[in-house]
């Protein structure tokens, strides 16, 4: 296990790499070392978790170097494995290696600029790095190291295509809405550190029992308000969808299988302090069930294929909060793994479709592509099941595990939001799917594909990926038990609320079906008042964006705009101006006419006699 | 060996101004890169040849024994840090300006040498009175760089710098003389020893140490500068050539907060600890109100001015947190502060030189032409934003830590500064190097070696700031451990 640093290593020396060589390696070699030092790194993650379960040790540390130590502030950079690292460390190596390998394909060529390849692939790297960072750390800063680093690269790569303003735009979107998260986990963390006076995260939950529980509560506040950022959940959702604007591969591993499931790992991590606080939970649920619905409806409203997954990412790492907020911990990781699964896959295999749609993404502009992109279509139709949880592929699994334990831990509110929101998913899922691949093509395809290179490359991955979507649910059970709890505490698989859990989403794909099929016309009620109405409303999400513009954008921008002149200086140019008028006024009497200087003398001497006469 | 070095300084100044006519156009430049890597490398071995009782180097001797002003130089752990960041800076200020100056090569490079001198005076000397000296030192040639070669609005820009610091430079002198008599009338000893000054302060009546006090911060919070005397700054920063803005932001700003850090708290902790709600409810306002200022800015140039008050407000914030954490905080964002502004006020030079323009709406896209400063501008604006890992980081996460325990919400409302940093710096990103290319700019020069050798340097420098701060830290403790004002 002491080569456990060389995980994160690796990414980091890929990306120092290509950053000091200036894109000036042939892409090739840059495809090496971009997706090769992610590779590495996931068989070296393989290797150590390999030494790790057969040491049979509940943790390992691994101890780098003191940070910073000033008075009792001394956090270490140290590397921390657990099963729930493990899990964490194997999704962001594997899935991001398999996204990597495709991205060598997806990228090549397409690109505005000469270096773009290996800027692409420098900033993907980073990701890599920071994202370890983030679930490896032992030490709550050096989470927020990596936090911060995943939430730069995510940034960086939203606006990889920076001359269109508008991919700019969403890409400060999304660091500024998550960086309001940051403030509060920012907060978090000092509040922490002055009630147990560290930041180490064993030794502060070992502490947490001992604490105030409205600290408790509050630090749990805190930290959430960082997941909900980071997380696109309830209310600082708004800029997920926006961060579509990135190219697909980077959607598919920032936007879907690692940087927005980082708010899931902070929970569960700190689960020691959460378990002190039932209100915090219940918040932490709420906040989960709320995503999940609002999401889902919005969906089912979109027609640009990457704002239906991200909505779709959205609701799914609902799902995940909801989980933590109910007590069933190790299904929330679950989910979150199965998730970066088949997420990965449809984000992948959309990403081929809208390259053979030359980067059209409205799924109305499309149609009948079934026959024409097998492979993108059976790999989107897989992730599809996965996602909807069609029992017994790996989205069943987890979805199962959670929605079960709400029902017995948090009652029919949640199990009923979850229970919906499944059934949602499947209607929104098979209208994606009609849509994109049955009925009329509307746009002839193009082979996208440059060459063998790129078409192997692309390939694999889905495959791999397909794979793991079906079958990915099996290794997953029983990892977790022994750091977060079992995964599911259910007597019973075939009690009627599990086969009602396990029915739903069968029922509405066969619903979705005959109705995005045209089998039952649902037509007058979307064109109804009602149902218009209700259609603009989710999509435009909700009206959050409408009203954050209002009440903070617009103020903001309205105020630096009226005091672009800084009105503290009027003080000094108001000085500046009386001394300057003095001037002008005293300057005035010195005309040089005589008569004026005697006029002035006769003056000023009556006045004088006038006072002293008075003051006599 | 202090006294040698703004000797040396001082000296190479002359000579500077002399070789432009006895030997040519380049030399000045040369002498002054000389003499900043000769003083860099000074600082190093004093660094190397490590501390007795604190100190890295000492000297003191008699000046007007009459009214007991002595030159009294000391070289502790914190300036030390500071006399090295200067002299670094100096060898960044004169590589940004290498061939800015149409005219007048000595002269410019003799007012360079002239500031950088009175700045190491003023982060050395122990005297008072050789501290006012010092002050008013880097005072005027600070003045001529602005008003000489400074932009179109130049004559306003440089007296209005003039003014503020000459009249919150007043208040001081006022206070120190006050400060002396006061303690003559207390020990019947005339001194402008800071070590006996510093024991006499407690003998004071309490209102005369408040007033006194804020003599001492004013002038100080002006050079800070802190709202709301921060207007100079802008003016002052924006009409400067590159030279003058990368030592007045890197350098002369943390004169302000070193007098802070050194004179008026330890003088009169008391009266500080009494005061500290104001200077941290002035540190979170400038951190907002500097945040927000900058974002409303559309020159570039000016936008990093008012960037400079939100990073300073930390300083402030820090300071009178009054714990460790707080203290090393504003001393760690001093330092990494002057690296990433100074990058920063070198590439809107560098920008000025190329596009004869510093308005952002005739930038844009011109990654395109210059990936390289492109790539520069991110990183120091990812540095300056405070992303962890680089020495901004560390220096407001540790001000901001201290803050909380000190006071609960104004350390929240320092926290969302954080929120418009990413604001300003992104928006500044986005408008210069960012989306579409300007059509109207055909072509621009990247950098080369020369600059981005010095940008290398100061890239390495934040990272390993922000990664393994702790020799920085460690020297810094020891300064404010003998400052004996914290609990």
């Amino acid at each position: 296990m002491e080569h456990l640093w060389l995980v994160p290593a690796l990414p980091l020396l890929g990306f120092l790499v290509l950053f000091l060589t200036e894109g000036r390696l042939p892409d090739r070699v840059v495809a090496v070392v971009g997706a090769g030092s992610v590779g590495l790194a996931a068989l070296v993650a393989l290797f150590v978790g390999y030494q790790f379960t057969q040491s049979g040790v509940a943790s390992h540390p691994q101890v780098l170097w003191t940070w910073m130590a000033v008075g009792s502030f001394a956090p270490t950079v140290t590397l921390h494995l657990d099963s729930l690292s493990l899990v964490m460390m194997g999704v962001v190596t594997g899935v991001g290696f398999l996204i990597h390998l495709y991205a060598t394909g997806y990228m090549w060529k397409d690109h505005e600029e000469p270096r773009g390849y290996s800027r692409f692939f420098a900033y993907m790297n980073l990701f890599v790095f920071a994202m370890l960072m983030l679930v490896l750390g032992d030490n709550l800063l050096v989470l927020f190291l990596g936090w911060e680093g995943v939430g730069l690269c995510s940034y960086l790569l939203i606006g990889f295509y920076h001359r269109d303003g508008a991919n700019g735009y969403a890409a400060r979107k999304a660091f500024v809405v998550t960086r309001v998260g940051d403030t509060a986990l920012a907060l978090g963390l000092f509040l922490l550190f002055w009630e147990v006076g560290t930041l180490h995260i064993q030794d502060a939950l070992d502490q947490a029992a001992a604490l105030d529980k409205t600290t408790v509560t509050v630090i749990c506040l805190l930290l959430l308000g960082g997941a909900v950022g980071k997380s696109a959940q309830v209310p600082l959702q708004t800029w997920l969808p926006d961060a579509m604007a990135g190219p697909t591969p980077v959607s598919a591993l920032i936007h879907a299988a690692t940087m927005v499931t980082a708010g899931v790992y902070l929970i569960a991590r700190m689960q020691g302090l959460y378990l002190e606080s039932a209100d915090a939970r219940h918040v932490v649920a709420l906040v989960g069930l709320v995503t999940l619905l609002v999401s889902s409806f919005t969906a089912l409203a979109q027609t640009d294929i990457k704002r239906i997954l991200a909505y779709s990412t959205m609701s799914q790492i609902g799902y995940m909060f909801m989980a933590l907020g109910v007590g069933a911990w190790s299904a929330a990781i679950f989910h979150l793994m199965t998730h970066a699964f088949f997420k990965a896959l449809l984000f992948l295999a959309a990403g081929s479709v809208i390259l053979a749609m030359h980067h059209e993404q409205d799924i109305f502009k499309m149609g009948g592509l079934r026959k024409k992109l097998p492979v993108p279509f059976w790999s989107m139709a897989i992730g599809s099941l996965g996602l909807m949880a069609f029992p017994f592929t790996s989205g069943f699994f987890s979805k199962d595990a959670i929605l079960l334990t709400a029902w017995t831990e948090a009652g029919w509110l949640y199990w009923g939001g979850g229970v919906l929101a499944a059934g949602l998913t499947a209607l929104y899922t098979v209208r994606m799917m009609v849509i994109t691949f049955w009925g009329e093509t509307k746009t002839e395809p193009h082979d996208a594909s440059h060459g063998g290179f790129s078409r192997t490359n692309m390939w694999l991955p889905l495959v791999a990926l397909c794979a793991l979507s079906i079958g990915g649910g099996w290794f997953g059970i029983g990892v977790l038990d022994d750091t977060l709890g079992a995964l599911i505490e259910v007597d019973s698989h075939f009690s009627p609320v599990a086969l009602a859990t396990m029915a739903m989403p069968i029922l509405m794909i066969g619903l979705g079906w005959l109705i995005f099929t045209g089998r039952i016309n649902v037509q007058g009620l979307v064109d109804s008042a009602v149902g218009r109405g209700l259609r603009r409303f989710f999509a435009g999400g909700w009206g959050f964006d409408w009203v954050y513009d209002r009440v903070f954008v617009g103020p903001f921008v309205w105020f630096a705009k009226a005091n672009k002149g800084d009105f503290v200086d009027w003080t000094y140019r108001l000085t500046a101006g009386v001394v300057r008028a003095t001037h002008y006024v005293a300057a005035l009497t010195q005309s040089g006419r005589l008569r004026w200087y005697a006029a002035n003398m006769a003056a000023g001497l009556v006045v004088l006699l006038l006072f002293v006469a008075g003051w006599l | 060996m202090i006294l040698l070095a703004i000797l040396l300084l001082l000296a190479a100044g002359v000579v500077a101004w002399a070789s432009e006519r006895f030997i040519g156009a380049n030399a000045p430049r040369w002498v002054s890169l000389t003499a900043f890597a000769a003083g860099l490398a000074w600082a190093a071995f004093e660094c190397w040849s490590g501390a007795a009782d604190g100190l890295y180097a000492a000297q003191s001797f008699e000046w007007i024994p009459r009214f007991g002003i002595n030159v009294i130089l000391e070289l502790d752990g914190l300036s030390l840090l500071l006399v090295a960041l200067t002299m670094f800076l100096g060898i960044v200020a004169v590589v940004s300006s290498w061939d800015e100056m149409e005219t007048g090569h000595g002269f410019f490079q003799f007012n360079i040498l002239w500031v950088m001198a009175g700045v190491v005076g003023v982060f050395t000397a122990m005297d008072l009175f050789l501290f006012f000296f010092f002050w008013e030192v880097m005072l005027i040639p600070m003045y001529f760089l602005i008003a000489i070669w400074g932009h179109e609005n130049k004559g306003y820009a440089s007296m209005k710098f003039f003014l503020f610091t000459q009249i919150s430079g007043l208040l001081m002198l006022l206070a120190i003389l006050a400060l002396v008599f006061f303690t003559q009338a207390a020990t019947g000893e005339v001194t402008f020893g800071y070590a006996a000054l510093k024991n006499a302060g407690a003998s004071l009546p309490a209102d005369v140490r408040t007033w006194l006090m804020l003599g001492f911060f004013v002038a100080f919070a002006t050079k800070l500068p802190s709202v709301p005397f921060h207007t100079w700054l802008p003016d002052a920063h924006t009409q400067a050539p590159t030279a003058g803005s990368v030592i007045l932001a890197g350098i002369l700003l943390k004169t302000g907060a070193y007098g802070i850090i050194r004179f008026a708290v330890p003088l009169f902790p008391e009266a500080s600890l009494d005061f500290a709600w104001w200077g941290m409810l002035l540190g979170a306002a400038s951190i907002l109100y500097g945040g927000v200022m900058a974002f409303s800015q559309s020159d570039f140039k000016r936008l990093v001015a008012y960037s400079s008050i939100a990073h300073m407000g930390f300083v402030l914030l820090g300071v009178y947190a009054f714990n460790e954490q707080g203290m090393q905080g504003a001393v760690m964002t001093m330092i990494a502060h002057g690296f990433s502004t100074a990058a920063l006020f070198m590439m809107a030079g560098a920008l000025q030189q190329r596009l004869h323009t510093r308005e952002m709406s005739r930038m844009g896209g011109l990654w395109k032409h210059a990936p390289r400063m492109g790539v520069m501008t991110m990183f120091f604006v990812v540095a300056s934003v405070g992303t962890p890992g680089l020495g901004n980081f560390v220096g407001e996460f540790l001000a901001l830590l201290g803050a909380f325990k000190q006071n609960v919400w104004l350390a929240v409302a320092a926290t969302v500064g954080i929120v418009v940093a990413a604001v300003y710096g992104l928006h500044l990103l986005q408008r210069s190097f960012q989306g579409e290319p300007n059509p109207q700019i055909e072509a621009m020069d990247d950098f080369g070696f020369r600059e981005m050798s010095v940008m290398a340097l100061m890239m390495l420098g934040l990272v390993w700031l922000g990664v393994y701060p702790q020799p920085v830290l460690e020297m810094s403790a020891a300064t404010i451990a003998g400052l004996g004002v914290l609990p």
